[in-house]
């Protein structure tokens, strides 16, 4: 077995020391400006990466996070983590209780805010395949995984939102909550989907890995759901809390992770169906969700997002058109589709758009999902950074355009009383 | 409150029990009382009933209906034709895999009747009134209905205790999400949270007669059914009074509603208030 030597030891610490301080103290500054933690972390990254100190101290750079393959072999392992641990926490914040129980309009909200962006997505990389950045591969795929990166909705964000209008009580609120959790779901379920073909462990035929992923899905969400509902009431009586479940539900999170790499469909979705199904247990005390999403937002999130921008150059790889034709479909796509959706569900015109507008959130699972295709090369370095462009313009307009188009749907309901 | 009253009866080592706490409720709520059989008519078991009812000195106030048919539909049937408002009948407290998802009769009746339902797990010969009661306070369209029948329940029976329990939704996700802020946003997202449970619970109550009563405002986080169920066991609570949710299927018992959580373990006695 090999080991580290003593060097990178001394290097992995000080990438992750630096990683970390600089994430704590943007982040820090994104609130003060009361914007989201994870905008402050990206900036952590492109500020460490080769951005910014790579351009300007490229030696400092080069010492820090090129010098040394082993530590930088080493620091992937934690960025692996890190993002299985992110897709298990958005697992965890799904209660399949709430969606059902908001029945057919959720339904509609979230298919509808689900189709219309995914068209869209689609079809313009479609037929423009080069101006989206695809040089070689199959367009077929790639047009799918856009489509798929249109419609997803950043659940934590939209809570975030949800709770400063203090609407997340609401009708309003708990369907765009319970939407973005379909969303979350089928976007995942497809995204897995796609990610089999991009062909390194996976020797399935398309209607195998269809197959297989709704089989595991279906199994998770019953079979599973219940055995683990039957299990936590022992560890939470018989283990050290909130110390057993804790650790088991992270076993048990790699555990599906390594499951579904094995079958080929990715570590990520193995980790966060098992999210849902133990966020939707009976016996998953809300205090020990708490404590699980502090450790995880507070330790592997900045990782995350700090690394992104270490893999990049944002300055030389953003394509202005490129960023502005995304944008245009994400918002169309979103407002288009989830405003209908809700208002088929009984909202008028602005309400229904307040409601697109909150489902546009992107978020951290834009990210995600964006740089799990760069690494498998579906998409190139520019249309990444494009994603990541839009996953925060999404995010940080989300909340001021839902209070702007309710506000007018109160005016427009005083000026009618 | 309640005009009518029926049990549905099977000759179970039970039975008496329960024909003992439907008298009892019938004479809390001045209400008329009728007994519903769905089986074969015979002898020895009419005689039976009719001795436990002599025994109770009520053979001449009670109305008996023999049926024949599916239990559940016929125990529904005669409900509707006789405009019962309450249906009491006794229940297991817990059931198995199997039967949670096939379903047992007293689970057809919480999910279809349209009067409301007791369900009874411990019967007693000898019936006290029920003196902890537990009534849902969770934000939905009837809560106010079913809080201002459950206080009316309680008067009549003079509890001792009533709790009402509301449930701070998704707690951890949104303590997460307020996380993100300083500690004093965490401690005031936590106080806000609490206090907009409590002060739901208050509007409602605000227009409500409480009598005697000792009404105390719980509030837990999670999902509202089990921390209902929760709740109500470790008090020790003798009733719990919840709202119904509509009709509920066969899917609703593969992916299900909260109020099946309830029902897949009951905590104690539980009341079902419908419209």
């Amino acid at each position: 077995m090999e080991h580290l030597s003593h060097q990178d030891v001394v290097n992995l610490f000080l990438m992750l020391a630096a990683m970390l301080l600089l994430a704590r103290i943007f982040a820090e500054i994104a609130q003060k400006f009361k914007q989201p933690a994870v905008v402050g972390e990206l900036l952590a990254g492109i500020l460490l990466g080769p951005t910014i100190l790579g351009t300007f101290f490229p030696e400092l750079f080069q010492d820090l996070f090129l010098s040394n393959p082993n530590a930088n072999l080493a620091l992937d392992g934690f960025v692996q983590i890190a993002v299985v641990l992110l897709l298990f926490i958005a697992g965890l914040e799904v209660e399949l209780h709430l969606v059902w129980s908001q029945g057919k309009s959720a339904l509609s909200i979230s298919l509808l805010g689900l189709i219309v962006p995914f068209i869209l997505g689609f079809v313009f990389p479609y037929y423009f395949p080069e101006f989206f950045g695809l040089v070689e591969g199959d367009r077929l795929l790639f047009s799918l995984f856009m489509g798929t990166a249109m419609s997803i909705t950043a659940l934590p964000v939209v809570v975030r939102i949800l709770m400063d209008l203090d609407l997340f009580k609401t009708k309003m609120g708990m369907l765009i909550v319970a939407s973005a959790m379909v969303n979350d779901i089928i976007g995942w379920l497809i995204f897995s989907v796609i990610l089999s073909f991009m062909g390194k462990a996976g020797n399935l035929s398309l209607m195998q890995t269809i197959g297989i992923t709704l089989l595991f899905t279906f199994f998770m969400l019953t079979i599973g759901k219940f055995i683990i509902n039957k299990a936590l009431p022992w560890i939470n009586k018989k283990l050290a809390w909130p110390g057993g479940v804790l650790s088991l539900s992270m076993a048990f999170c790699f555990m599906a992770a390594a499951f579904t790499e094995w079958l080929g469909i990715h570590a990520i979705f193995g980790a966060f169906l098992l999210g849902v199904a133990l966020g939707d247990s009976e016996h998953m005390s809300e205090r020990a969700k708490e404590i699980v999403h502090q450790f995880i937002n507070n330790i592997f999130a900045p990782l995350f997002f700090v690394s992104i921008g270490l893999k990049i150059n944002f300055f030389t790889n953003f394509d202005l058109l490129l960023t502005l034709a995304i944008l245009v479909i994400s918002f169309a796509g979103k407002i288009v589709g989830s405003g209908f959706g809700a208002y088929k569900g009984g909202f008028n015109v602005k309400e229904s758009l307040a409601v697109g507008f909150g489902m546009n959130a992107r978020g951290a699972m834009e990210i995600i999902l964006g740089l799990i295709a760069l690494e498998n090369g579906l998409i190139g370095e520019k249309l990444f950074v494009a994603l990541v462009i839009m996953a925060i313009v999404t995010s940080m307009s989300s909340g001021p355009l839902m209070k702007w188009s309710l506000k007018a749907a109160k005016e427009e309901r005083e000026a009618a009383s | 409150m309640f005009k009518k009253i029926a049990l549905a009866i099977a000759f179970s080592p039970r039975f008496a029990s329960l024909i003992a706490e439907a008298k009892r409720l019938s004479e809390v709520f001045d209400a008329e009382l009728i007994l519903i059989h769905v089986g074969e008519k015979e002898d020895a078991q009419v005689q039976t009933l009719h001795d436990a009812l002599d025994k109770l000195q009520v053979l001449d106030k009670v109305k008996i209906y023999w049926e024949q048919g599916k239990p559940a539909n016929k125990i529904m049937q005669v409900c509707e034709e006789q405009g019962v408002d309450l249906l009491v009948a006794g229940a297991l407290k817990q059931e198995g895999l199997l039967q949670y998802y096939i379903g047992s009769i007293a689970r057809k009746i919480i999910r279809r009747s349209k009067c409301s339902v007791l369900m009874l797990i411990e019967p007693l010969e000898n019936p006290t009134p029920f003196d902890k009661v537990v009534i849902n306070g969770t934000q939905q369209e009837q809560t106010p209905r079913v809080i201002a029948q459950g206080l009316d329940w309680c008067k009549k029976d003079q509890a001792r205790q009533v709790f009402i329990v509301n449930e701070i939704k998704m707690y951890g996700m949104q303590m997460a999400a307020a996380g993100e802020g300083g500690e004093s946003e965490i401690a005031n997202t936590r106080r806000k949270l609490v206090s907009e449970e409590v002060e739901y619970v208050e509007q409602i109550l605000k227009g409500l007669d409480k009598g005697n009563l000792r009404v105390n405002v719980k509030i837990t986080c999670g999902k509202w059914a089990v921390e209902l169920a929760k709740f109500a066991s470790d008090i020790k609570a003798d009733l719990l009074i919840v709202g119904d949710e509509g009709k509920l299927g066969f899917l609703d018992r593969l992916f299900p509603h909260d109020l099946e959580d309830i029902l897949s373990d009951l905590p104690c006695n539980l009341l079902i208030v419908k419209k």
